[in-house]
């Protein structure tokens, strides 16, 4: 249900040299550039899929949410969301997606939710009964309880955040957009917040598309990941295999009952450091292995070493992006 | 239908937040008061050494300023708090959330505010006819009533045709601190009966920002001295000006990048 | 914050100050554009005296006048007080806060970079002013000249305690900006920006006299165009920096109980 084909947006921006002189001449001569923000793009999304939008910062990934959601126009390409091109912005369309911005709200700021949520009940069209029946879902999902009633600037930032789902959701969109959601919240937030997500998309079938840092809320929700990086895109497919095809390494943790020195494991594989080797013997030294090796590298370790704890991990997925990004750096 | 509901929605909301700050509420109207005096101090200054400003006698440009005072009201009460909303989005980055809603960008943006306490301009502007009409030793027939209310309907178009073309200048202005104090400066001449500039001035003030549909035409209006023709014409500039005005809006919509994504 | 940190910091602060101006050619040409009223009512007195002076304006003296006006508003003006309403409001004042400089004497920085570029601005005008109008219409007096200079630092001031005053009241009232807006109209009327004060009616003028309206415009003007002795403007500028004081006293009380409240309510 959407199709993105050859999508590029393309920026002219103003360059200037640092220094006052420089400035001043920049009142009557301006040099541009074109900074591809989006640069050639293709991909397929059906419907009720959940896909999470990975990439560094100034990737293009808020980028093509907003192509997505038409609110910006591409420099060329094709896209189609469900049928409608989103740079038209049809109010058909517009009533079936929705964008949350984290750190951006749509909230009235001196007046209580619940006054947004009505207005956004008439902007949307909902009829009465579904608008209440939504609302009553939403609030027992979310835990809004009382917080509807008091003015939005004397909410904290979770509570905020948990309202401005709910104003965006009056209308049941079908098509989620989510860019960085969890940014800024606590840690039990977050998991509220991914685990409402989910239940949403669950319940009524949306399809969801997410942009975040935050790999916690990727590897969650986002059975599906497409990498984007410097406007390319990198990678599309099961979050499982990216971590496989960047880094097929396993993370084994030992951990031991007497002090072992790493020339005892430099063997088995790679050793994990956090700083200079200190040429002491640890308590615990934790190897990425390449996965097949796994289980002959758990049997040695186990008959030769005095292991009194062992764990195998994937590795921490920040790493597998940093490493995708280096790569895409050096490339 | 539903924009008719929108609007009410809208209004509500206005209404609310001007009663949840009670003090403001009871500022606004005590300010408003003072507003009165500015509005008349200029022509009475400038009459006070001359009988006649050019063809205008003192009864007759007081008309002028009571059609200045009006809109003035439905500046401050009814566009300019709504639009300064536009600024406020582009300045925090929540326009997208205007643009994502489907309903027209321009009535969203334009019902966002009201000011409640700004009618009390609307009473003052009457208060200056009478004076006016006292001073003329007459009174208006019906018909110049008439006329006068769809000249102030032209009026009203243009002013805030005229406003849409400010504020659009804020999608391509970064830094739009002053866009009130631009408007307000260029807003004051029309308390001036537009004859009283020079040739290329009037000119200006008739076709290019037109000051003088929204104050001289209504108070030629009021007097009875209104050419039908220039009714006509009014009427004309208003829908130019608002065709203009929202094309103008499409293409600043069109044009802003919500950068820094 | 100490007052060594902000003098070492106060010549970047400028520099970075004129980058800004500079950066944004739009905003140059909004705020050039919002200040050509006394152009248009130079148009207006022109056609109006052209039967004959009013009170001792003929023409060339409505001429002097505005072009004069023209130019000390380029000198004068200050707009901190969005900057400020904007930044109280959504809490970004923290940001200032937590620098070495005191954000009043950041703002009064910005407004002070902004200066060379409206300078630019002034000056063509005030050649056009010496052509046109002839050397007569602009005192000779040095001492004058003087008195002139001392009065722009006056009404700059004052114009910018103002600023800062009704900006410091965002910080207790959601409608500064209508305060903002209602000081703005009188100030238009009374200050002598859209009209002499000298021709004003006597009562008026009596009022007007011990107003700070016409400490911001007026008086300037007034003596770049000679029109007071020597003894005569040193009363006045006396009256115009008492009118300072007063707005160095109310920002400063303004200022602190504002930040308390700020403070206590969080960003």
């Amino acid at each position: 249900m959407i199709r993105v084909r050859g999508l590029r947006k393309h920026y002219k921006v103003h360059e200037r040299p640092p220094g006052v002189a420089a400035a001043f001449r920049s009142l009557f001569h301006r040099e541009y550039k074109t900074v591809a923000a989006v640069d050639g793009i293709d991909f397929r999304i059906e419907p009720g899929e959940r896909v999470g939008f990975l990439g560094p910062n100034g990737a293009g990934k808020t980028t093509t949410l907003k192509l997505l959601a038409g609110l910006l126009h591409p420099t060329s390409g094709e896209v189609s969301v469900d049928g409608h091109e989103p740079r038209r912005r049809e109010d058909a369309y517009l009533k079936k997606i929705m964008l949350v911005l984290g750190q951006k709200q749509q909230l009235l700021w001196d007046l209580p939710p619940s006054e947004t949520f009505e207005l956004n009940r008439a902007v949307y069209d909902v009829p009465r009964a579904q608008f209440v029946e939504t609302m009553r879902e939403l609030s027992e999902l979310l835990e809004l309880g009382d917080l509807v009633k008091r003015p939005t600037r004397t909410l904290s930032l979770g509570e905020r955040m948990k309202c401005e789902l709910a104003a965006a959701l009056v209308h049941r969109p079908q098509v989620l957009f989510l860019d960085e959601p969890t940014i800024g919240l606590d840690v039990s937030m977050q998991a509220t917040v991914r685990g409402f997500v989910q239940r949403y998309n669950e319940r009524y079938g949306a399809t969801l598309i997410l942009t975040s840092h935050y790999m916690e809320d990727v590897q969650r929700l986002c059975p599906r990941v497409i990498v984007i990086d410097k406007g390319k895109l990198v990678y599309d497919g099961a979050l499982e295999e990216l971590v496989t095809r960047i880094r097929p390494d396993k993370r084994i943790i030992l951990r031991f009952s007497r002090p072992v020195d790493e020339s005892e494991v430099a063997s088995f594989g790679t050793i994990v450091r956090d700083g200079e080797p200190t040429g002491a013997p640890c308590w615990s030294i934790a190897l990425d292995v390449h996965m097949d090796a796994v289980n002959r590298v758990v049997t040695e370790a186990l008959s030769r070493l005095p292991v009194r704890d062992l764990t195998v991990e994937s590795p921490p997925l920040e790493e597998v992006m940093s490493e995708l990004f280096a790569r895409g750096k050096a490339s | 239908m539903r924009y008719a509901r929108l609007l009410l929605m809208q209004v509500r909301a206005s209404m609310l937040l001007a009663l949840q700050y009670r003090a403001d509420f009871l500022l606004d109207g005590f300010v408003e008061i003072f507003w009165m005096v500015p509005a008349i101090v200029p022509l009475a200054v400038v009459f006070r050494v001359r009988p006649h400003l050019g063809e205008w006698s003192f009864g007759e440009a007081l008309m002028v300023v009571g059609w200045f005072t009006f809109l003035q009201g439905v500046l401050e009460g009814v566009i300019n708090p709504s639009l300064v909303t536009v600024v406020d989005h582009i300045r925090k980055g929540t326009l997208d959330f205007v643009l994502l809603k489907p309903a027209d960008a321009q009535f969203l943006v334009s019902t966002a505010r009201f000011q409640p306490w700004q009618c009390v301009n609307v009473f003052t502007a009457v208060g200056i006819f009478v004076w006016g009409f006292v001073v003329l030793g007459r009174g208006p027939t019906p018909a110049d009533i008439g006329v006068a209310t769809v000249a102030m309907l032209a009026a009203v178009v243009a002013l805030y045709s005229l406003w849409i073309l400010t504020v659009s200048a804020a999608f391509y202005v970064v830094r739009i601190d002053n866009l009130s104090q631009l408007f307000n400066a260029i807003f004051d001449a029309a308390r001036w009966p537009v004859s009283v500039f020079p040739r290329v001035v009037r000119l200006l003030f008739t076709f290019v920002i037109p000051l003088a549909l929204m104050t001289t035409y209504p108070a030629r209006a009021l007097l009875g001295t209104l050419p039908w023709a220039t009714l006509a014409g009014a009427l004309g500039g208003g829908i130019i000006a608002f065709t203009v005005a929202r094309i103008v809006w499409k293409a600043s919509i069109a044009r802003y990048t919500s950068a820094g994504g | 914050m100490s007052l060594r940190s902000t003098v070492t910091a106060f010549p970047t602060l400028l520099r970075v100050g004129f980058m800004d101006a500079v950066a944004y050619r739009a905003e140059l040409l909004v705020w050039m554009l919002a200040t050509t009223m006394p152009l248009v009512m130079l148009a207006l007195f022109t056609t109006v005296a052209a039967d004959g002076p009013i009170g001792r304006y003929g023409q060339p003296q409505f001429i002097a006048y505005f072009l004069a006006t023209f130019i000390v508003r380029q000198l004068t003006g200050s707009w901190a007080f969005y900057e400020m309403n904007f930044e109280v409001r959504s809490g970004t004042l923290a940001m200032r806060l937590l620098r070495p400089v005191h954000p009043l004497w950041a703002y009064a920085a910005e407004n002070l970079a902004a200066l060379p570029m409206r300078l630019l601005v002034s000056l063509p005008v005030a050649a056009v002013a010496l052509v046109w109008v002839g050397r007569q219409a602009t005192t000779h007096d040095p001492v004058m000249w003087g008195l002139f200079a001392v009065s722009v630092l006056g009404a700059w001031l004052i114009t910018l305690f103002v600023n800062f005053a009704v900006g410091c009241l965002s910080f207790f009232v959601e409608s500064s900006m209508k305060l903002m807006d209602t000081w703005l109209v009188f100030f238009f009327v009374l200050s002598g920006y859209l009209i002499p004060v000298d021709l004003f009616p006597h009562g008026v003028r009596a009022v007007v006299d011990w107003l700070p309206f016409r400490y911001q415009i007026g008086l300037p003007v007034e003596l770049m165009t000679g029109a007071h002795g020597t003894a005569h403007a040193l009363g006045l500028l006396g009256r115009q920096w008492m009118w300072v004081a007063i707005g160095l006293g109310t920002t400063s009380v303004l200022w602190r109980s504002g930040l308390r409240r700020f403070a206590a309510y969080g960003g």
